[in-house]
């Protein structure tokens, strides 16, 4: 009797992870921050208008370039090393980094910017 | 006999699918009802919701405007629509390098770049979009906000921007629409006195 219970519940939570999202993702080795936090945090600063995000629904957009498998990238934004320090930088203040890159700062905070690199960081 | 067993398939068929139909309507009600579908916009659409309700937006688009006659657009269009761009557009959509304003970045569906509209829509599409809006999307209807001529300036505009630098975007949207008409006027000379 209690073993159809607990799959039952099993069953229920995973429907409930499917539908509204599992929490719990870890972030790689050496990042900090909460991907799933950034996850949602990218969608209010409107990062999905401008870059295709895997696990973001949103419209075919090539006005950014497509971040599927950041991750595994050498480099961003042309010559910076490919690190969470230098993500987070750059998705606060490109314009510091690029003066002529068409990416605005959308005034994105230190604490944001640190869970959107963390999610951005697990796409490989 | 044969007649016999098609019409018990043939009924078995009919009554399958009402029954899928009635199921599936009765679902449809129940979660519609209960409000389990998430309005809020921090919230992401499933994406065949998204996917569906903007395939639907271009093909009502697309033939909405399909009889929509085009003016000829040139650069004196171009320089008042930076001004009208500026004013009425930026302020949701950005520009190449300039973000647009907060309540925007937030907006579900979010506004979106324009900077590559121009890839995407004919000009008698953006018109009529810009003229009419976008229901349940935040696009407003500008109708009887914006006159005829700076709607199709500001399409002449956004019908440049693939093309734009950050700084010509910077440069022409800093500009007066005075300065705008001057501009317009000299270049205007200039491709006469060249003609």
């Amino acid at each position: 009797m209690k073993a159809p219970r607990t799959l039952g519940a099993a069953l229920v939570a995973a429907a409930a992870c499917l539908l509204a999202g599992c929490g719990g993702t870890k972030p790689p080795p050496g990042v900090v921050g909460d991907p799933d936090l950034g996850k949602l945090a990218l969608t209010q600063y409107a990062c999905h208008s401008c870059h295709t995000i895997p696990g973001v629904v949103g419209s075919d957009t090539f006005v950014g370039r497509p971040l599927d498998g950041l991750a595994k990238r050498p480099f961003i934004a042309g010559n910076l090393l490919n690190n969470q320090p230098n993500l987070m930088h750059w998705i606060r203040d490109p314009q510091a980094i690029d003066p002529i890159t068409a990416m605005p700062n959308v005034g994105v905070s230190e604490k944001d910017a640190r869970n959107i690199s963390a999610y951005l960081l697990t796409l490989d | 006999m044969p007649q016999a067993q098609t019409r018990l398939i043939v009924k078995t068929a009919v009554l399958t699918l009402l029954a899928a139909g009635g199921l599936s309507a009765a679902a449809g009600l129940i979660v519609w009802r209960a409000g389990w579908y998430n309005i809020g916009a921090t919230a992401s659409h499933l994406g065949i919701v998204y996917k569906g309700l903007e395939q639907a937006m271009r093909y009502s688009v697309r033939h909405h405007a399909r009889n929509v006659p085009v003016p000829a657009l040139g650069e004196a269009e171009v320089l008042r629509g930076a001004a009208v761009y500026r004013d009425n557009c930026a302020q949701c959509h950005g520009g190449p390098g300039t973000a647009p304003g907060t309540h925007a970045l937030s907006m579900q569906p979010v506004p979106g770049p324009l900077v590559d509209a121009a890839m995407r829509w004919q000009s008698r599409e953006l018109y009529w979009i810009t003229r009419h809006g976008v229901k349940m999307s935040g696009m407003p209807a500008w109708e009887f906000h914006l006159s005829e001529a700076d709607t199709w300036a500001a399409v002449a505009f956004i019908n440049r921007m693939p093309a734009m630098t950050v700084r010509d975007y910077k440069t022409l949207t800093a500009m007066t629409p005075a300065q705008g008409q001057a501009q317009a006027q000299d270049q205007a000379q200039a491709e006469g006195d060249a003609r």
